[in-house]
C-alpha cells in the first residue's frame, strides 16, 4: 500500500519536453575539437569558410570534453592513444554522441592488415558509436551528411526535427 | 622523465601535462612540461599518439599496394609525398617518366605545397588568438583544393602519382584554373601582409621566442622552412635537383616542412625489404627540447605553432 | 666542405678500404662506410667537424643480426654518406647522441623498433610503442613479412 502512494502515476507528462530539448540539442551540437589523422582536416574544412558547419549549428568546436556533447572520432586509433580516447569519452557530460569519422575509426581502414600492431581497429571498440561517416578521408559534405543522420537520430526521425523542416521552407520560398 | 613523476618535487617546480588532445598541438602531440612558476625548466615531447606502421606494413606490400600510405603520413602534402615515394622506386628499378608527366607532377606538387603553408599560418595565427586569417586561408585552400580535386579525385589524400607517370593527364581546364589561381593568390598577398605579418599582436608573439639558429639546426638535423628562417640556404630541391628542378635524380625531395627521403632497401623482388621516410618534422620538432626550456607557457604555442609539424608524419 | 675532403678526413677515423663510392645519380649517395660499432663515436664526431648534419638513423634486420644505418648530409653542398654498422644479436651500440642531439629520438626509435641498446643513452625509452609494450615489431620474426634475408642475398659478395 505504501509503495503505490509513492509512486503515483505522473501528473505532468515530460515526453513533450523531452521533444524539444531533444530538438534543441540536434540542432545545436557542440562537437570537441579533437583530431587524430588525416580526417580531422577535413573536419577543420567543414568547419571553415567554404562548408560552414555553422548553417547546422555544429560549427562551435569545443576545446574541452566537458563542454562538448559530440565527440568526432577522426582518424586512425593508436593503441597508445586508445586510453585517453575512453577517457575524454568519460569526461563528457551526458547526454553525449559519438560519430566514427574515415575508415580508420569504423574499421581499422587501411591499417588493418596482417601483423598490424599498433591500431585499435575501430572506435566501437572504445566508444558507443552513433554515426559511422565512411570514407578515407569523408569530404566535409560527407561529414554534413553525417551531422545530419546524427541530428535525425537525436530527434527520431528527419520529420520531428520541425527546425530543419522550418530552414527548408525558407531555402524553397526563395 | 615521465618516471619523475614518483620522486617528490620542490614547492616551486611541477608539471603540466599537454595534450595529446589539445587544440594547439596539431593532432596528437603530447608536451610533458616541468614548470618553474610559468616557466618551463624541462619540455619532454612524447610522440607515438599516431603510429600506424607505415614501415612494418611496406614489409609484407608491393610497391604500388603501398603507394596509398606514403600520402598519408603527411596528409597536408600528400602528392609531395606520393612523389616522393615513386621518385625513389622509380629510381630503383630504372623506370623511365615521360617529362609531361615531371611536370604534371611538379606543378600538382607545388599547388599542394602551397595548399600546406595556407594551412599552416591560417591555423598557425588562429592559435595565437586571430580567427581572420584562418578563414581566409581555407578560401584559397579550397581554391587549390578544387584544382586538385578535379585532376586527382582527391581532396587530401592523394594517389596521383604512379609508378612511371601520373594517373591521368590534365586537360587545358587545369592549367587555365591553375593560372588564374595564380593570379588570385598573387592579389591577397597584400591581404595577408596586413593581418599577418604586420599585426603588432602576431609580432609581439611570435618575435624572439624560440629562436633556432645554425648550430642549433645543425645538432638537430633541422630542414626546410624552419632552417631556412634560421639564414641556411639549404633546399632539396637547390641542393640536390631531382625531377624536372633539372636533372634525373630522384630519392630526397622536398616537402612542405623539409627534407624527405625514402630509404628502400631492395631483394629484387616485387616487395621492398626495408623501407624507411626520412621525415623533416622529426627533427624540426625534437628542437623542441632545446628551445622551450627558459620560455613562459603561453609561449609555447607560439613556438610549436611556429614549427608546421603534422603528428602522423612523425610518428608513421 | 666538399666531398674530396669529407673522406679524407673520414679515412684518418676508419680503414680507407671501407670507404666505398656509390653512383650519386643511382642510389641517392656518394660514400658508403662499413663501420664496426665501437667506431661510431670517432665517426660521428668527424662528420660533425667537418659541418655536416645527421639527416637519420634507421635500421635493418638481417638473418645475422640488426644493421644500423648512419646518414650524413651538409648543408651548403650534397655530401651524404651512409653508415652501415652490421651486428650480431644481442650486441649494442655506443650513442652517438653526446655528439648530435638529433640521436636521442632516432636511437630511441630503433630500440623501440628493433631493440637495439644505445650504450650510455641517456634516456633510453620507447618513443612510439606505448610504454608497456614488450615486442620490437619491425623484427622480421615478428608479425608477417616477405622475406628473411641475409646481407650477401641483398648486397652480393
Amino acid at each position: 500500500m505504501a509503495e503505490k502512494e509513492l509512486a503515483p502515476s505522473p501528473r505532468v507528462q515530460f515526453g513533450v519536453v523531452e521533444e524539444i530539448l531533444n530538438l534543441c540539442r540536434a540542432n545545436s551540437l557542440w562537437p570537441m575539437t579533437f583530431g587524430l589523422a588525416c580526417c580531422a582536416i577535413e573536419m577543420m574544412a567543414a568547419g571553415a569558410s567554404r562548408f560552414d558547419l555553422d548553417r547546422f549549428g555544429a560549427g562551435v568546436f569545443r576545446p574541452s570534453p566537458r563542454q562538448s556533447d559530440l565527440m568526432i572520432v577522426a582518424g586512425t586509433i593508436s593503441k597508445k592513444m586508445a586510453p585517453t580516447i575512453d577517457n575524454l569519452w568519460e569526461q563528457m557530460p551526458a547526454p553525449k554522441r559519438c560519430m566514427a569519422k574515415g575508415n580508420c575509426a569504423i574499421s581499422g581502414g587501411p591499417f588493418e592488415y596482417d601483423g598490424q600492431y599498433a591500431i585499435v581497429p575501430g572506435a566501437d571498440l572504445i566508444v558507443p558509436v552513433d554515426v559511422y561517416v565512411p570514407g578515407c578521408p569523408p569530404r566535409p559534405e560527407g561529414l554534413i551528411q553525417g551531422f545530419l543522420a546524427l541530428e535525425d537520430l537525436i530527434t527520431k526521425g528527419e520529420k520531428r526535427n520541425v527546425l530543419r523542416r522550418f530552414k527548408r521552407r525558407i531555402v524553397k520560398g526563395r | 622523465m615521465a618516471n619523475e613523476l614518483l620522486e617528490p618535487i620542490s614547492e616551486q617546480t611541477f608539471y603540466l601535462n599537454m595534450g595529446p588532445q589539445h587544440p594547439s598541438t596539431h593532432g596528437v602531440l603530447r608536451l610533458f612540461l616541468k614548470l618553474d612558476g610559468e616557466y618551463i625548466v624541462e619540455a619532454d615531447p612524447i610522440v607515438g599518439y599516431g603510429h600506424r606502421g607505415h614501415e612494418k606494413m611496406a614489409e609484407s606490400h608491393l610497391y604500388e599496394q603501398f603507394l596509398p600510405n606514403s600520402s598519408r603520413m603527411d596528409y597536408l602534402s600528400g602528392l609531395i609525398y606520393n612523389h616522393g615515394y615513386v621518385a625513389a622506386v622509380e629510381n630503383m628499378a630504372a623506370i623511365e617518366v615521360p617529362p609531361r608527366a615531371e611536370y604534371i607532377r611538379v606543378v600538382c606538387a607545388e599547388l599542394n605545397r602551397i595548399s600546406s603553408h595556407l594551412l599552416w599560418f591560417g591555423t598557425y595565427v588562429m592559435d595565437l588568438g586571430g580567427f581572420t586569417p584562418f578563414l581566409y586561408c581555407f578560401d584559397d585552400r579550397e581554391n587549390i583544393l578544387d584544382i586538385l580535386d578535379r585532376v586527382t579525385g582527391s581532396r587530401l589524400t592523394y594517389s596521383y602519382c604512379r609508378l612511371g607517370g601520373v594517373a591521368k593527364d590534365v586537360d587545358d581546364e587545369f592549367i587555365e584554373s591553375t593560372k588564374k589561381f595564380v593570379d588570385r593568390l598573387r592579389s591577397r598577398w597584400t591581404d595577408y601582409h596586413n593581418l599577418v605579418t604586420k599585426n603588432v599582436i602576431f609580432i609581439h608573439r611570435a618575435k624572439d621566442v624560440g629562436v633556432i639558429n645554425r648550430e642549433l639546426a645543425l645538432r638537430f638535423g633541422c630542414t626546410g622552412p624552419i632552417l631556412r628562417a634560421a639564414g641556411v640556404a639549404y633546399d632539396i630541391r637547390k641542393a640536390e635537383p631531382y625531377s624536372v628542378y633539372s636533372g634525373d635524380y630522384y630519392f630526397a625531395v622536398e616537402s612542405a616542412r623539409g627534407a624527405l627521403g625514402y630509404y628502400i632497401v631492395s631483394d629484387g623482388t616485387s616487395y621492398p625489404y626495408r623501407l624507411k621516410a626520412r621525415v623533416p618534422s622529426y627533427g624540426n620538432l625534437q628542437v623542441l627540447t632545446d628551445v622551450l626550456p627558459g620560455t613562459l607557457v603561453a609561449d609555447t604555442i607560439s613556438i610549436l605553432g611556429s614549427i608546421d609539424i603534422v603528428v602522423p608524419e612523425v610518428d608513421r | 666542405m666538399s666531398l674530396e675532403d669529407l673522406k679524407e678526413e673520414l679515412s684518418k677515423v676508419v680503414d680507407p678500404a671501407n670507404i666505398h663510392s656509390r653512383n650519386y645519380q643511382k642510389d641517392g649517395f656518394f660514400l658508403e662506410i662499413q663501420a664496426k660499432a665501437k667506431e661510431v663515436e670517432t665517426l660521428a664526431q668527424a662528420a660533425r667537424e667537418a659541418d655536416c648534419f645527421l639527416e637519420s638513423i634507421t635500421a635493418a634486420d638481417y638473418t645475422e643480426g640488426v644493421q644500423i644505418v648512419y646518414q650524413f648530409n651538409s648543408y651548403s653542398s650534397v655530401t651524404r654518406t651512409l653508415v652501415r654498422v652490421q651486428l650480431a644479436r644481442d650486441e649494442s651500440v655506443p650513442t652517438i647522441s653526446t655528439i648530435y642531439p638529433a640521436a636521442l629520438w632516432y636511437e630511441r626509435e630503433v630500440f623501440d623498433l628493433y631493440g637495439i641498446r644505445f650504450d650510455r643513452h641517456p634516456d633510453l625509452r620507447r618513443l612510439l610503442l606505448p610504454e608497456d609494450a614488450d615486442f620490437h615489431p619491425l623484427l622480421k620474426d615478428y608479425g608477417k613479412v616477405h622475406a628473411f634475408r641475409s646481407t650477401e642475398e641483398i648486397y652480393g659478395e
